[in-house]
């Protein structure tokens, strides 16, 4: 059993992943689905800090008179996720764009990305 | 039809996640005991990672904020690759927008208040931004959040000058620089020390702006660079002629 | 011999890929030669590195100057090394093919320059982080590519692509978070060392959500159906690079997780039930395709799920059989994609365009003397000695059915009258791929024994 205090930020961030997945399933609108993604992958990220909080823990910056500090890594790990998830959204809505152009919609075809 | 199986499929989702989240045995703390041997050299270190990045990062790096000395020094290459994505999107983007180029017509006349707000403001921006980068080791922020918030200069420039680009070009070869110079940073690492990206500089007095070693300079790099990347993102997606 | 340091690989094209639209500003013309000289300056440091990883076994990097688990480890392992020449010797060898266009773009040139270094640290990475970052530079790097073709089908194959690979790259993470969680570490080795202190639960867990991760990269079962579109959607030299970098560093990722992260009976289990699935589904929907470059897609999730079905098999044999089985797919299937541009009746009346593709479609259905036979040899033989008759029925079953659609390919090929599509670069960069095919098959001991040293390294939990 984790610590209590991070099981409802667990549940939520789950919560935000299945939100996610279900919208970049059912939706056609190709920017609620770019939205969606980014929905997943805040949830991810949300999930990765909470994992690496300690029940009194601070910022990791050095201050000289706190002895406890929360783990650095996830808080590292995350910095590049988030750096990687503002690049692959920029290039999906540049694909948005250019898919405008071609069609003048911004629907997809009937399947939606579940099409096999 | 479709909905269905996107409703079951991600509540499916739902319950697996929390359950194994929620239920997970995970240590809540970062020790891993006192029998804990580096499988790689045997070197006998008794300390988890995170304990050794929190107790060494002062005398390996100098730097002041841990998070910092892993992302630049200790996992280096990692924030290299990192750069090296939204180097990629930035480039594929320009790929994708590039020849679209078009002159807008001026749609809406820019807010009054605006224009003359973002001459006034403009400058503390750029400072800001350069602040964030430059002092990164030493209070939260970095490289990233610094260069990001010089874009959100270089946004607010777009927004009022509605029939103008930005200056393409120098973007472009200050991105290049950047980049290049982190990458020689690192290289010279190989000369200088042993290692790519070792630090070879004194680390000087700890919790100083000249303090740190490489770190401020990859951080300085790593400002123009995202800086300059997001400017050019900005205005391939504004989609003006260069004058 | 001289030795170098692995990293080189990876920053030579970086700091090269940054440098080249400065190139561009001085001169358009030369960027195209400036490109092939990056290129080709790493396939020698990935011959260097190959020769000595052959001599002294594997090759450890401890960047930044901090002993690993605290740094990052770069590890060359036979493998790896294998991968890594593999990658960056054809790399040049398909961007010969753009040689003859007037137009070449320099971002084409520095995505191109910077996914084959991704790739390459996939395959050398021996940090689980620093593998997922790899896999976005691959990711990112490709989705460009595929909507670089900018009509409506790149741009819904590139969507299609993006969407999958972000939502991938979220279970990558979490999959990373959860064996994090608990070991406190990220290092390849030290994960190894540890794994069996985690509850089996979370290890089948965290196997589960890397595996659908990079799945979507190794072009695996219920995650590919990115694959046809944005192969169709891509040209066919995108789609040429696509199967010898980024779908061959997936691949490696699985076996590397398979192998030394997460040993399960389970995890081995469901790989097989997975490359089955994507074998046989895969080469049906091969055969029922008219447009050339959808069939060759198709094919290519077909040997994907034959490779994984090779690793899954957790044999010396049978590691072997998917080494062979993975140069054979990567020099064929670039051959065929590159071969194929315009593909209609009376391309194959041309001799210099029908010998290669002949040799190309000869390897991948696994006829003698081709690599792709030994690949296929070994895994059968191994499956025989270990009574898996039934996943032998299987593969013949698939090979059958590519047979089908590939003579039907060929037929059609060379029928009516002779027309010529291909250029004279493309001409000469699928009769350098078909030579070097006809020359691992015909000389399979020189790839034979570091293959088993592979093998042997994998199967004792190394790299």
């Amino acid at each position: 059993m984790t610590y209590e205090l991070l099981v409802p930020i667990f549940i939520m961030s789950s919560a935000l992943i299945a939100i996610g997945l279900y919208a970049v399933m059912s939706k056609k609108n190709i920017l609620k689905i770019i939205l969606a993604a980014d929905i997943v992958e805040t949830g991810v990220n949300i999930l990765i800090v909470a994992m690496g909080y300690l029940p009194g823990g601070t910022a990791p910056i050095e201050n000289g008179n706190y002895p406890l500090y929360v783990d650095p890594v996830p808080q590292a790990l995350v910095l590049t996720a988030i750096v990687i998830g503002v690049s692959v959204t920029a290039l999906a809505l540049a694909v948005a764009m250019g898919y405008y152009r071609k069609t003048g919609t911004i629907e997809l075809d009937k399947e939606g990305v579940m099409k096999w | 039809m479709r909905k269905a199986i996107a409703i079951i499929i991600s509540v499916a989702v739902f319950v697996i996640l929390a359950y194994f989240f929620v239920t997970s045995s995970a240590p809540i703390n970062y020790t891993t005991g006192g029998d804990y041997v580096n499988p790689i050299n045997d070197h006998q270190a008794n300390q988890s990672v995170p304990q050794q990045y929190l107790n060494d990062s002062r005398k390996d790096t100098g730097s002041q904020n841990v998070v910092t000395a892993i992302v630049v020094e200790y996992r280096g290459f990692d924030t290299l690759g990192e750069v090296t994505v939204l180097f990629t999107a930035a480039t594929g983007l320009a790929i994708l927008l590039g020849e679209y180029k078009r002159r807008i017509e001026k749609a809406v006349e820019p807010n009054f208040v605006t224009q003359v707000a973002t001459v006034i403001i403009l400058p503390f921006i750029v400072i800001v931004g350069a602040y964030i980068f430059i002092h990164g080791h030493l209070t939260p922020g970095g490289g990233f959040p610094g260069g990001a918030i010089i874009a959100s200069g270089f946004l607010l420039l777009l927004l009022v000058e509605t029939n103008r680009g930005l200056p393409e070009k120098k973007l472009s070869i200050t991105e290049s620089l950047a980049g290049m110079s982190y990458a020689l940073i690192g290289l010279l690492g190989l000369v200088l020390a042993n290692e790519f990206l070792e630090n070879y500089l004194p680390t000087g007095i700890f919790g100083t702006v000249f303090s740190a070693g490489i770190i401020p300079l990859i951080y300085i790099a790593i400002g123009f660079k995202v800086g300059s990347e997001l400017g050019g993102i900005l205005h391939n997606i504004k989609g003006v002629h260069e004058e | 011999m001289v030795s170098l340091p692995p990293v080189l690989l990876i920053a030579f094209p970086l700091f090269f890929a940054f440098l080249a639209p400065l190139i561009n500003m001085v001169s358009k013309k030369a960027v195209k030669y400036y490109t092939m000289a990056v290129l080709l300056l790493n396939t020698a440091i990935s011959l260097i590195i190959f020769l000595n990883v052959l001599e002294h076994g594997v090759i450890y990097e401890e960047l930044s100057g901090f002993y690993p688990p605290v740094g990052i480890l770069l590890s060359v392992g036979y493998l790896g090394a294998i991968l890594a020449l593999l990658i960056n010797a054809l790399a040049p060898i398909v961007y010969l093919s753009y040689f003859g266009d007037a137009e070449n773009s320099v971002k084409f040139s520095m995505i191109y320059m910077l996914v084959t270094a991704s790739s390459t640290g996939i395959v050398i990475t021996g940090d689980l982080f620093n593998m997922f970052v790899f896999f976005e530079i691959t990711a990112v790097g490709s989705y460009g590519l595929v909507a670089s073709m900018r009509t409506k089908k790149a741009y819904e194959g590139a969507f299609k692509y993006i969407v999958l690979g972000t939502i991938g790259s979220s279970f990558i993470l979490l999959g990373i978070a959860t064996i994090y969680g608990y070991l406190k570490t990220l290092n390849f080795y030290d994960i190894a060392a540890r794994i069996n202190t985690m509850p089996e639960s979370a290890r089948l867990m965290s196997f589960i959500f890397l595996i659908i991760g990079i799945g979507v990269e190794a072009e695996l079962f219920p995650l590919n159906g990115w694959v046809p579109d944005a192969y169709e959607g891509a040209s066919n030299r995108v789609a040429a690079f696509f199967s010898l970098g980024p779908s061959k560093a997936g691949i490696y990722a699985i076996a590397r997780l398979l192998f030394t992260l997460v040993p399960l009976v389970k995890g081995f289990n469901l790989a097989m039930l997975l490359g089955l699935l994507t074998l046989v589904i895969g080469e049906l929907a091969a055969l029922r395709q008219k447009d050339p470059k959808r069939m060759l897609a198709y094919s290519s999730i077909g040997q994907m799920g034959l490779i994984l079905v090779a690793f899954s098999m957790h044999s010396a044999l049978a590691f072997t059989a998917a080494i062979f089985l993975m140069v054979s797919h990567a020099l064929a299937k670039s051959l065929l994609f590159l071969g194929t541009r315009g593909y209609k009746e009376g391309v194959l009346r041309n001799p210099w365009v029908a010998g290669p593709i002949f040799i190309g479609v000869l390897s991948i259905i696994g006829m003698p003397p081709f690599p792709g036979f030994w690949g296929k040899w070994y895994l059968l033989v191994n499956m025989a000695q270990r009574g898996f008759w039934a996943v032998i029925l299987l593969i013949i079953f698939a090979a059958i059915v590519e047979g089908v659609y590939y003579a039907r390919f060929l037929h059609r090929g060379t029928e009516g009258e002779e027309s010529k599509v291909l250029t004279r670069s493309e001409i000469a960069a699928i009769t350098i791929l078909a030579l070097i095919l006809v020359l691992v098959g015909m000389f399979p001991q020189y790839l034979y024994t570091p293959a088993v040293k592979a093998a042997a390294a994998l199967m004792g939990g190394g790299p």
